[in-house]
Parts: structure tokens; C-alpha cells; sequence
């Protein structure tokens, strides 16, 4: 075991008492095999363990809070190290009036929230998880959720970046700026990179006035009568922040089907969009939720995904619902799953556990999945899945080109990152 | 080349403001026809004031293809005018370039020839004289079906997107046969007033005090300079308006009368110089400029009336055109300060509402309407005034037809290539008649839909205004 | 001047006339909308497909010779002069929209096509095209893509990379790459945001798959009037905090005011102002009037003289007009104008406004500004005379300082108008040599052989070893052989 001791020098230049290691570490890492679990408290350190591990060949697996290591698939072959930036939380700048914050990679949802909810903002990011997450680990994932439809995905919200790359060099791109096309746009580059390219350290990002009305209706039926308030609500030309339909069970109960709408803005102007949209799909809400309680009702859907062994994402232009709902009730069906589309984006998620027995089964449905969804255009993405479903039907479409390549090379040239991305 | 250099740095020098407001920006670039078509930067407003600053810089002969190629692909259309924030004075510079590049180059025969022509009584009256016979026998119209060409809407466009114009030969035929054409369109539609009787009685409606309202501040009027009284209004009746279409000339006579102007005829008028000041004869168009000065001092009227929008437009600019000369410079900004086209007068009245013309129009603007003379709303609303009418919009009714002065003679290939855009355009609306206000439109666009195999007429506004009050009545004693 | 085998093989591929390579002709491919710069092309073609762009760009790369895109050439950087007789390939003619897919707010359409005529194709389905530089009556699509443009209405809508959803890109060495496409979720890098606002550098994008929205049902224009312009900048901070929205927020300074009222353009703001404040809101006709409100008691609380509102659409037209056409009425105050693009911290706008009006004055130079307040980003205007030597160096020094007092709060160098050829040698003040070089490094990429408009963007002294610096290329040309040359000492007439 030649390489046990090269983890050993990474995790050696940290004090003991941020070093996890043997079970504690896989316990932090949800289950996942690793060596050890860093927690550096400052960039310098970052980087320091980054040469270290180039030094050694040591895998590197950058993390936030850690939640989505149980989800498979990274590429590397060997144990790995989780680098995780969950210290890093300093909130460096914050001004309210630019609506602009910067702050450590590891500063928590929950505490940023504290921290904008006094000045009447908010960070509108419902990227799968990021309300469980680090803000670092919600740009590193980049993603979008279905406020994206109102607010722009994460990519179009980060202002600045500060990186170690995987060959230790520090790049401080961007800005805090809100508009700023100084050089290329690596900040773009590095989001949604999934830590591949490098460990995100500081963030800096654009805030939004928090609107003065918070308002979501639900509209409840069976699953055809759900798909024709979708269409009404994508269709409309109304401003709705974001909708999603959600399918609960294999039945046909006549009430497994919801529509959640949700509409912000200011109060007569929500309620007014609310009317007329109710007039519009020609029915009135099973229920309406208004401030706080639509809030939290939103930020509860947010972490849906967790702890779902299987989660898969099919995406597709939102008028292809039809192939995308189809194979996503496929999937449902053998998983005894649940379904999350977001009406307005084109993303169907499902999320479930499949029978013991049906692993076979269910990655031989996805693979089918993927070939009609890619035949419309669309991607399927294993958000998390057994290895052995995996391994068939694939993590995510496509290789990425000699381009990606190229890129991961540039900033990466050891390949210490363990990623699943490119 | 020193001294064509002088004579454009000089002129430029005295425009030098002009010139020197061009930022570079680019906004006209969209707004130009060629450019549209050719793609070449060199064929757009900015790249052509880019040419004409590199010879006054002396860094281009002003007898280079370039210069001679770009200059000359110019239609003149001046839509680059409106959309230029800078305030760039377009037309004036381009006659001035045109005028260097004339004397860098002699200008095609055939240019030249038209010029002559049309500057020269004895040569016109005759011209134009013969041409009636000939429209007359109808063989023009024949004829220029029979012709082989090059251009019919929905034929692929090879031969000339790069905007090369073909040989002397087939430039020749091409000519001709377009020649004959609009000689042919030049004729009155009678078939669109005569098919569908109105079916009303036509003594219904009576003239109605005249009202002004809804204009924009540019196209409404001041008070007639004597006073209380019914306004004046001296006609010109133009070259090709007196010889091809005295019907026009009548025709507005006749409503502005309706409408409670005062028409009085002016003679000794003549030619007004358009066609030579853009084509660059700047002198032959300041002789023809002075004659009218003249002419059209005597007869003291408010307002001269056009229904030629290149001549209202070449008129409005009498002020600068004769502005070095002492004699003549005053009295020319004076009556170039009272050109108006008929549809602003008319407009300005209301105008008054005649008989009901069941018809589906759709208005073409022309360009020296609406781009040199900026008159947007006018003819939209005396069409409107039209019972019964139906006035459907023509898409890129804003650009120009192709038709400018002799430039389906001279560049058949893009001109012939964006008259038939038009033409599909007008196609499209399925109007019963194309509305305009120039008889160079008339012509080019009436040319373009007959040899599309079109029975489309295209008419003069006036045209339409008049027939209706004709069959109110308003003429019957 | 190009070897005449590649313009055989150029017409061959574009068209006879799609290929210009007569040294007069090439004259007005000189510069773009910032003419301090002049390069003379070697020569221009303008293809029409994605095939004919490959096949071009293969053909100018075998001959070695460098490759520069060009839309409309109303930038502002100079990112689309052609350096050491690069080739331009423009795409004037690949003006096509190919698909406008109402069910999904998208469109695909090639990189010429013209940004306003976007919108207009989409309005009568209901949509259109949210990015809006001031030049979207002329600039392209690809240009826009270019440069990552902004423009007023960014403030709420974002600038374009979010629109753009997929590209079909030729790359320099002459192969095809699509990267995205058919909507916003696509696995792995965000190439097409990386692409987007890469100047020209990494490829020509050919085909241009962009977001649209549903047009808003009402809008409410306000104007603002201040007699002093860090007012009008007070009052743009106070609506933000206060938790407002507006889809734009323009300050049109005095000097700015009194060339637009002296155009065909004038919007009929007071000449005697020192500072106008357009403020838009659109959304729902609901609840607009209530913002409406709230915004213009904080322009009078800042100390506006008077605070208007459009009163109906001609009205509220004209005002933008004179907005979006302010740049070219420059034209009538002095021949010469250097248009910077820095963007600051919104908050710091009083005192950058106020610093930037002593520079001036320090300098006797008159500076106009005209600007996207709410997002901060600035655009003095120096106006000069070129003929005037000295006043030429009071610009030089002038502008160095404003560009510096704006990074020195926090700002940025561009915000909307690309680095160009113009801003290349202020890259240092903002990034270290790691940033420049990972930048290089992300060129290199995609150019390898460095023949995609090189001499832009980034500083040639901070690569050295790179091939598309070539023997004189860029640097060797008079403008900013070393770090220090100032921008405008180029604006010499050559």
C-alpha cells in the first residue's frame, strides 16, 4: 500500500483536530471510502495541501459540507483525500446597497441567510442541494434550479472567483462588480466545474432585493390534468418565477399530480399575476402559500434530492415534457420513485430507490432513456446512482471533447482532482 | 489628382463640420440598402464617408475603382439620414463626391446622355412627347415581356449578390427592357378605377371646412402669409411629371383646390435639377435652380406644391445649393423654405373626406418623402381620409425601391435585385394598388410587378384622393 | 496584401465578390466605432454558412496568416481591427434568423443578424431579445456574443451570456464544435460561457442559439433632473437599497444633455441640467405605478429639480433615444471623443462621479458623461480635438487617472465594451501575472497556432513565448509597444 502514505503526508500539514481519518472520515463522507477529511481554515493552506498532493500524487476530492459524496461516480481510482472548504467562511465584504457579498467558499446557506435577511435580500439559489450546502460547493456544482427561469442559473450570479488551481497556482478572476468583461470569462469556466479544475476558495456573487410578495399556489389533479396546467403555466406570459409539477406514486388517485407555482414580486402585482393566472389554466388553487410559509415551502423542496440513492435529471426543451415525463415515469415505476419537473426549464428530476433485484432492470430502462431523450436534443444526468447502474447506463452523456481535455490539462496537469465532471 | 483632391478637400473643407461629426458609429449601416444586400462596408454610408475622407486626406484617388465603384453603387436614398445621431448632412456630401468623381472619371454614356436630356427643353419636350406616343401603342409593355432578363422575383440571386454589374451587352438589354417597362407602368391605371364602380351615390358628400390635427410638429403648417385668406400654392410641374403624368398634375391641382387652396400656375418653370445634383452635375443643377428661382418669384404663392418627392426634396435644398451665389442665394433659401409636398398640404386640411373608394391599398414611402424631407405621417393620413379604404402596411415600405433617378439604367443587376424585394413585398400585402408618392416609384415599382407577371397598378396618392372626390362630385360644376 | 493562391481559394469558397482584397476597398475595414485605431486589413471575406466559414478560416490558417471576426464594427475597443494584415472575416451576410421557437423562448439564428432585429422577429410572438447595447440597431448578434455586451435594461435582465444557450463555433485550426445547445442544461464546462466575451480569440461563433422573453406588459418611464450629478447618483444607490428593481437606470450628465438636445434626437431634457436620471420599470401594468412612485420620491429626496414622467410611448421612445444615440451626438461637441467603460461598486458612484469631474477640471477637458448607473458601470466621454497636441497629452494624463480611480474602488477596467485593442495594457491594474497567464493558457486551448485576432485582450509581455505574437506583429504597429503607451497617443491621424 504504497500510496496510504502519501494521503498521510497531505493530511499532515494540518493540525490533528482538522483531520479526520478511518471511520470518522468515511462517516463524514457519507459512507464513501476516503482517507482522510481536510479542513483548512485559509487559502495559503489550500494551497499548500494542493502542492502537497501534486508532490505525492495524491487524489484530491474537493469538498463544502460534504453532502453529495455518497453520490458516486468521481473518476480516480484511488482512495482520495477530501479536501473540504467548510472553515473557509469568513464573510469578507458585504454592502448592502450593491447588492454585491464576498465571502469564504465554506460560509454556509443558513448563515448567509442570517446575515441578508436583515437588509431585505437574498441569494435566489435553488440549485439541487445548495440550501444543505456552502456556497463554494453551490458554485462549484453549479446547476440551476426553478427560480432560474426569473433569476438566471448560479453561473449567471457569480461575480468574482477565488481559486487554487490543481497544480496549486492561486487565481483571483473576476470581480465584485456587477458587470465586468475584463478578459475571458473564467469565472464561468470554473462554475459548474465541480471542483475538476480546481478547490474554490472566495466567492463573490450578486444579490437581489428580496421581493416584498412571496406567493405559490398549488394546483392539485391527476397526472393529465397536471401535464395541461404545466402547459398553461409555460405558455403564459405572465411573469411566474418559477413552476414545478410534482408526481408522487405509480397510481392514478386523481390528486398524485401537483402544480406549484410560485410568484414574486411586489403585493398587488403578485396577486394580480396569481388571478389571472388561476383564470387562465381555469381553475382556482387547491391552495395558495404567501410569505414565510411559501418560503420555507420552497427552501424544504430544495434538499428533495438528498438521501435518494437513486436521483436522475432529464433535461430537455421544456415542449419535449412528453419524452422527458414518459421515461421519467419509467423510471419512477421501478423505484418506487417521485417526480420533479421544473415546468419552465425543461427538467424533469426523479428521485427513488430501486428494488434489490431491479438494479438490471432499471439501467436498462435508463439506457433507453437516454438514447430517446439525446434523440430530442436533451441530456439525462445521473445526479446519484449505484455503481452498477452507473456503470451501464452511464453518469452523464457525452466525453466532452479534446477541448474539455485540453482545459482539465491546463489546470490540472497531475490530475490530483477527483471529479465526475469533465 | 492634386487638383481633384482641391476641389473636394475644398468643398469638404467648407462642409468640414459635416464630415468630421461622423463618429464611426456604424448606425447607418442597417438602415442602407446595398450594404443590407452586399455586405461590404465599403457599400454603406459610413464606408462611403470613409472613401470620400480618404481622398480629402489625399490618401485615395478620387478616380480609383473603389471610390468610383462605392460612390456610384450609392442609391442616394439618404435612409442613412434619419438614423444618424451625429447628425451627418449625407446627401449634401454625397453630390459633392459624386461631382469629384465625375471630374476624376466621365460618368457612363448613357448617364450622361439622360442628363443632357432632361437638361435641355428642346431635347426633353420632344423625348418626352415621343415616349407618350410610343406608351400609347402599348408595344413598350409588350415588348419588355418579350425581352430576356435577368430579374424576376424568386430567382436565385448568384448572378449578382456580389453586386457586379454584367457586361456592356446584356447592360444594354437590360436597359431597354426595364426602360420600357416603366414607360409602360408611366401610363394611368384605369382598370383599377373603372372594374368596381362605386356603387353609392355620388352626391353625397360635400367639401367640409378644412382642420388640422394629429400632424407631427415638423409637418404642421404656419398661417398663410396673407393672412385670413386662402393660402396660395404655385405647382411644379416638373420634366417627367409634365411629360409622363400631367394626369398627376391635374390631379392635384384639382384637390388642393377641394381642400381651399388657391392654385395658381407658374410658367417659365422647368427641369428642377435633381437628377443632376445627385448624379454629381452640380453645375447644370445650379442653372436649372436659378431658372425656378426666378419662375417661381413672380407668382408670390405661400406654398409651392410638389407631387414629385426627388424634386421637392432637390428643391428644399436650393438654399445650399446656390448658397455662394449672391444673386440668386437669398430668394433660393426663400422659396426653398416654401417647397411642401401635396400630402402635407393636404394633410393639413384634414383633408376634406370624398366618396368611397371600396379599394385594398398599401403605401410605398419615397425615399426623398421620407428620408430627405422627413414627411412620415402625412400620406397616411389623407390615405386614411379615404372612405372605404383599406390601407394594409407593406413591409419595408421605409426602404428604398431600387428606382433612384436612373439607377435601374446604370446598376441594373442590385437595382433590378431590390426592386424585386419590393415587388415580392408588394406581392405579399395582395393590395389591389400600390400607393406612392414619386414618379420614379411609380415607374421602377410599375416596371418590377409587370414584368413579374404583376397587373398591379401603382398610382400616385393623389391619384386616389382624386378619383374619390370625382365620384363625390366635388368636379361636377 | 495575401498570396493570390488564397484568394483563388477564398473565392472559391465565398464568391468572387465575397473576397476583397483591393487595397482602397480594404481602407474602410480600418476601424471599428473607436477610430484612434487604423490597421489596413490584408484582406476581407464574407461568407454566408458555417461551411464556407470553415473552409475559410482553413484556408487563411495554411497561408499562416492571422484571422480577425468582424460584425458591423461598432465596437468600441477596437476588437475588430486587423493587426498585421490579418484577414477579416466578416459576417455581414450570414444574416439569416433560422429558427424562431416561440414554444421554448428560443431562437437560432446566424451570427450577422442585426440585435434589434431579433426582437422584432420575436415580437409577434409575444417575445423578444432582453440584452440591448445602446448600438442594437447595428450591432450583431455575433458581435454582442463577442463581447458579452451589456446595455441598459442589464440592470434586471442580465447581460448576454445569459441568453446564450448554444453555439456552433468554427474553431481556428478549421474544425466545428458545438458546444450547448437546445436549451440551458447542458453536463460539464460551460463552454459556452467561456466562449462568450472571448473578443474574437478563441473562434467564430456561426451559429448562435440565444434565450428570449416574453415581452413585459407595461412599462414606466421616469426622469429624473438634478442640478448636480452626484445627486442623480445618490438617488440611483437610495432606489437599490430601498429594495427596488428597475429593468434600467441611466444618468445622461450635462455636457451628454446638451449634445442630445442639439441632435435630430433631442428628448426634450432641460439643457441648463447638470445631470438626468431615466429610470424604467416594466413588469405587470399592476403595481408599476406604486414603484414608479416610490422611485421618483428618491430622486426628489436626492435633490432632483423635477421629477417627470413619459407620458405616453412617443414620449418615452424619444427619451431612450437620446440615450442610446448619445455616443454619436458626441459628434457635435468636438471631433474627437475617448469613450471609457469602467464599472465601480455602485455605492462609490457619488465620489467617482465627483473625482472624475475634478479631473477634468484639472485638466480643462471637457468630460461627458452618459452611463448604466444602476449597474455602476461608467462611460466618461473625453471629448477632444486630435489636432490640438497638448490637449491630445491632458487627455492621455486625464484618462489614466480616471481609469485608475475607478479600479482603485473596486472597479473594473471594461464593463461592456471588451478590452480590445484599446484596453489590452490596463489588464495589469485589475489581474496578476497567474490570472494573465491562466488566460493565455485557456487561449492557447482553443488557438494553439495563435492566428485568432491576436494583439488583443491580453498583453503580449506577459506571454512571450506566444506564436501569434509573430515577427512585428501587434506590438510593431505604433500602437502600445510596451505597457505604458497610452491609449491615445494612436489617435494621431496616421
Amino acid at each position: 500500500m504504497s500510496t496510504a502514505t502519501a494521503p498521510a503526508a497531505v493530511a499532515q500539514l494540518l493540525p490533528g483536530n482538522r483531520v479526520l481519518t478511518g471511520a470518522a472520515a468515511s462517516e463524514w463522507s457519507g459512507g464513501r471510502a476516503v482517507e482522510a477529511v481536510l479542513f483548512p481554515t485559509d487559502t495559503d493552506e489550500v494551497r499548500a495541501l494542493v502542492r502537497e498532493a501534486n508532490e505525492t500524487g495524491t487524489d484530491l476530492l474537493p469538498a463544502g459540507n460534504g453532502s453529495w459524496l455518497d453520490a458516486g461516480g468521481w473518476t480516480g481510482v484511488r482512495g482520495g483525500v477530501v479536501v473540504s472548504t467548510a472553515r473557509l467562511d469568513t464573510l469578507f465584504h458585504y454592502e448592502p446597497a450593491d447588492l454585491t457579498l464576498t465571502a469564504g467558499a465554506g460560509l454556509g446557506w443558513r448563515k448567509l441567510a442570517a446575515v441578508l435577511e436583515p437588509n431585505g435580500q437574498w441569494l435566489p439559489w435553488d440549485a439541487p442541494g445548495a440550501a444543505a450546502g456552502t456556497l463554494g460547493g453551490a458554485v462549484a456544482c453549479g446547476g440551476s434550479g426553478p427560480l432560474s427561469a426569473r433569476y438566471g442559473a448560479i453561473r449567471d450570479n457569480v461575480l468574482g472567483l477565488e481559486v487554487v488551481t490543481g497544480d496549486g497556482r492561486l487565481l483571483r478572476i473576476g470581480g465584485r462588480v456587477v458587470k465586468n468583461v475584463a478578459g475571458y470569462d473564467l469565472v464561468r469556466l470554473f462554475t459548474g466545474s465541480r471542483g475538476s479544475l480546481g478547490v474554490i476558495t472566495r466567492v463573490s456573487v450578486r444579490l437581489f432585493p428580496r421581493p416584498e410578495a412571496d406567493m405559490t399556489m398549488v394546483f392539485e389533479g391527476g397526472v393529465e390534468r397536471g401535464l395541461e396546467v404545466a402547459r398553461a403555466v409555460r405558455t403564459t406570459s405572465l411573469p411566474v418565477a418559477a413552476a414545478e409539477m410534482d408526481i408522487r406514486g405509480g397510481g392514478a388517485s386523481g390528486r398524485e399530480t401537483r402544480v406549484v407555482v410560485r410568484v414574486l414580486g411586489s403585493r398587488e402585482e403578485a396577486e394580480e399575476v396569481c388571478s389571472r393566472l388561476a383564470a387562465e389554466i381555469g381553475a382556482a388553487p387547491a391552495g395558495t402559500m404567501r410569505g414565510g410559509e411559501s418560503d420555507v415551502f420552497h427552501r424544504r423542496r430544495s434538499v428533495w434530492e438528498e438521501r435518494s440513492p437513486v436521483v436522475v435529471r432529464l433535461a430537455a426543451l421544456p415542449d419535449q415534457v412528453a419524452v422527458t415525463m414518459r421515461w421519467a415515469r419509467e423510471v419512477a415505476r421501478r423505484t418506487r420513485g417521485e417526480i420533479a419537473a421544473d415546468v419552465l426549464g425543461g427538467v424533469v428530476r426523479v428521485k427513488g430507490s430501486p428494488a434489490d433485484d431491479g438494479t438490471a432492470e432499471l439501467a436498462a430502462v435508463l439506457m433507453r432513456a437516454r438514447r430517446d431523450v439525446e434523440a430530442v436534443g436533451g441530456t439525462m444526468t445521473l445526479s446519484r446512482a449505484p455503481q452498477a447502474v452507473a456503470a451501464t447506463a452511464g453518469w452523464a452523456g457525452g466525453g466532452g471533447g479534446a477541448l474539455v481535455q485540453r482545459i482539465k490539462s491546463l489546470f490540472d496537469p497531475g490530475s490530483v482532482l477527483l471529479s465526475r465532471c469533465p | 489628382m492634386s487638383g481633384r483632391r482641391d476641389t473636394l478637400a475644398r468643398a469638404i473643407a467648407e462642409q468640414e463640420e459635416r464630415l468630421l461629426n461622423c463618429v464611426h458609429c456604424g448606425f447607418c449601416l442597417p438602415a442602407c440598402p446595398t450594404y443590407r444586400r452586399l455586405g461590404d462596408e465599403a457599400d454603406s454610408p459610413r464606408g462611403r464617408l470613409y472613401l470620400m475622407q480618404a481622398v480629402v486626406e489625399g490618401r485615395l484617388d478620387a478616380g480609383s475603382d473603389a471610390f468610383q465603384t462605392h460612390i456610384g453603387r450609392c442609391l442616394g436614398c439618404r435612409a442613412c439620414e434619419p438614423v444618424c445621431p451625429s447628425g451627418v448632412e449625407y446627401g449634401n456630401l454625397l453630390e459633392l463626391a459624386r461631382q469629384v468623381g465625375g471630374e476624376a472619371r466621365r460618368s457612363p454614356l448613357l448617364a450622361r446622355l439622360i442628363l443632357r436630356v432632361f437638361g435641355t427643353d428642346w431635347l426633353a419636350r420632344p423625348a418626352m412627347l415621343a415616349g407618350r406616343l410610343l406608351r400609347a401603342t402599348g408595344f413598350p409593355a409588350f415588348a419588355a415581356r418579350a425581352l430576356p432578363g435577368e430579374h424576376r422575383p424568386g430567382r436565385q440571386r448568384a448572378s449578382h449578390e456580389d453586386g457586379n454589374e454584367p457586361g456592356p451587352v446584356a447592360r444594354a438589354a437590360g436597359a431597354a427592357r426595364l426602360g420600357l417597362a416603366m414607360l409602360a407602368a408611366s401610363a394611368p391605371a384605369r382598370e383599377l378605377f373603372h372594374k368596381r364602380p362605386a356603387s353609392h351615390s355620388a352626391r353625397e358628400v360635400r367639401p367640409v371646412p378644412a382642420r388640422g390635427n394629429g400632424q407631427t410638429r415638423r409637418e404642421r403648417l404656419g398661417p398663410p402669409r396673407g393672412g385670413g385668406q386662402a393660402p396660395t400654392v404655385a405647382l411644379l410641374t416638373g420634366c417627367v411629371q409634365a411629360g409622363l403624368f400631367s394626369r398627376v398634375n391635374e390631379a392635384t391641382a384639382r384637390v388642393l383646390s377641394a381642400n381651399g387652396y388657391r392654385v395658381v400656375t407658374v410658367a417659365g418653370q422647368g427641369c428642377c435639377g435633381a437628377l443632376h445634383a445627385h448624379a454629381g452635375a452640380l453645375e447644370a443643377a445650379r442653372v436649372m435652380a436659378r431658372r425656378n428661382v426666378r419662375a417661381f418669384e413672380g407668382a408670390e404663392a405661400d406654398f409651392v406644391a410638389m407631387n414629385a418627392s426627388g424634386c421637392g426634396a432637390a428643391m428644399a435644398e436650393y438654399g445650399s445649393l446656390l448658397a455662394e451665389d449672391r444673386t440668386v442665394g437669398e430668394r433660393a433659401r426663400d422659396l426653398a423654405g416654401r417647397v411642401l409636398d401635396v400630402s402635407r398640404l393636404l394633410a393639413d386640411r384634414g383633408p376634406v373626406a370624398g366618396a368611397p373608394l371600396p379599394l385594398r391599398v398599401t403605401y410605398d414611402a419615397p425615399c426623398h418623402l421620407l428620408h430627405a424631407q422627413g414627411v412620415a405621417d402625412s400620406p397616411t393620413r389623407v390615405l386614411e381620409s379615404v372612405p372605404g379604404l383599406e390601407v394594409v402596411p407593406l413591409p419595408g415600405a421605409a426602404e428604398c425601391c431600387g428606382g433612384a433617378g436612373i439607377y435601374g439604367l446604370t446598376h441594373p443587376r442590385l437595382g433590378g435585385w431590390i426592386g424585386s424585394d419590393k415587388v415580392r413585398s408588394v406581392l405579399d400585402t395582395g393590395a389591389d394598388a400600390l400607393v406612392t408618392g414619386n414618379p420614379g416609384c411609380v415607374m421602377q415599382i410599375g416596371a418590377g410587378l409587370a414584368l413579374a407577371g404583376s397587373r398591379i397598378p401603382v398610382v400616385h396618392l393623389v391619384e386616389l384622393v382624386d378619383e374619390s372626390y370625382r365620384r363625390a362630385g366635388f368636379y361636377a360644376g | 496584401m495575401i498570396p493570390d493562391t488564397l484568394t483563388r481559394s477564398l473565392a472559391e469558397i465565398c464568391g468572387p465578390g465575397g473576397v476583397i482584397v483591393d487595397e482602397d476597398r480594404l481602407l474602410v475595414y480600418e476601424s471599428d466605432a473607436l477610430t484612434a485605431y487604423r490597421h489596413r486589413p490584408g484582406a476581407v471575406v464574407l461568407p454566408r454558412t458555417t461551411a464556407e466559414v470553415q473552409g475559410a478560416v482553413t484556408a487563411i490558417a495554411r497561408h499562416g496568416l492571422p484571422i480577425v471576426p468582424r460584425g458591423a464594427g461598432t465596437g468600441l475597443s477596437g476588437g475588430a481591427v486587423a493587426l498585421d494584415g490579418a484577414v477579416v472575416v466578416g459576417t455581414a451576410r450570414m444574416n439569416r434568423i433560422l429558427e424562431i421557437d416561440a414554444a421554448n423562448r428560443r431562437a437560432v439564428l446566424q451570427p450577422g443578424v442585426i440585435n434589434a432585429e431579433l426582437s422584432a422577429a420575436a415580437r409577434p410572438h409575444g417575445l423578444y431579445y432582453a440584452p440591448d447595447p445602446s448600438s442594437q440597431t447595428a450591432c450583431t448578434i455575433g458581435g454582442n456574443v463577442a463581447e458579452n455586451s451589456g446595455g441598459p435594461h442589464c440592470l434586471k435582465y442580465g447581460v448576454t451570456s445569459r441568453y446564450v444557450t448554444g453555439l456552433t463555433v468554427v474553431l481556428p485550426d478549421g474544425s466545428v464544435a458545438k458546444l450547448g445547445g437546445r436549451g440551458r442544461e447542458a453536463p460539464g464546462y460551460d463552454l459556452v460561457g467561456l466562449f462568450v466575451g472571448s473578443e474574437g480569440c478563441f473562434g467564430i461563433a456561426t451559429e448562435i442559439e440565444v434565450g428570449l422573453l416574453p415581452l413585459p406588459e407595461g412599462v414606466r418611464t421616469l426622469l429624473g433632473i438634478f442640478d448636480r450629478i452626484e445627486d442623480a447618483g445618490r438617488a440611483v444607490s437610495d432606489i437599490v437599497s430601498a429594495g427596488l428593481l428597475p429593468a434600467a437606470m441611466e444618468i445622461i450628465d450635462g455636457p451628454t444633455i446638451r449634445a442630445v438636445e442639439d441632435s435630430v434626437f433631442a428628448a426634450g431634457y432641460p439643457t441648463d441640467a447638470e445631470a438626468a436620471l431615466v429610470i424604467e420599470f416594466d413588469g405587470l401594468e399592476a403595481g408599476l405605478d406604486g414603484e414608479t412612485a416610490r422611485a421618483a420620491e428618491f430622486c426628489r429626496r436626492a435633490g432632483a429639480r423635477e421629477v417627470r414622467r413619459a407620458r405616453d410611448e412617443a414620449e418615452r421612445m424619444a427619451l431612450w433615444k437620446g440615450r442610446k444615440k448619445a455616443f454619436g451626438a458626441m459628434g457635435r461637441i468636438a471631433p474627437d471623443l475617448l469613450v471609457q467603460d469602467a464599472t465601480v461598486p455602485r455605492t462609490t458612484l457619488p465620489a467617482i462621479l465627483k473625482g472624475i469631474s475634478e479631473i477634468g477640471k484639472r485638466y480643462d477637458l471637457v468630460v461627458a458623461n452618459v452611463f448604466h448607473a444602476g449597474d455602476g458601470n461608467l462611460h466618461p466621454n473625453i471629448l477632444f480635438d486630435r489636432r490640438d497636441e497638448d490637449e491630445l497629452e491632458r487627455v492621455e494624463r486625464a484618462s489614466k487617472e480616471i481609469m485608475q480611480l475607478c479600479v482603485d474602488s473596486g472597479g473594473t477596467i471594461t464593463g461592456e465594451h471588451g478590452v480590445g485593442l484599446d484596453k489590452k495594457h490596463h489588464m495589469p491594474l485589475i489581474y496578476g501575472a497567474a490570472e494573465l497567464d491562466a488566460m493565455w493558457g485557456v487561449r492557447r486551448v482553443f488557438d494553439p497556432s495563435g492566428v485568432m485576432n491576436p494583439g488583443k485582450v491580453l498583453p503580449e509581455e506577459t506571454a512571450p513565448g506566444w506564436p501569434g505574437h509573430g515577427e512585428g506583429r501587434g506590438a510593431a504597429e505604433g500602437e502600445g509597444a510596451g505597457v505604458a503607451e497610452p491609449a491615445v497617443a494612436a489617435m494621431a491621424p496616421p
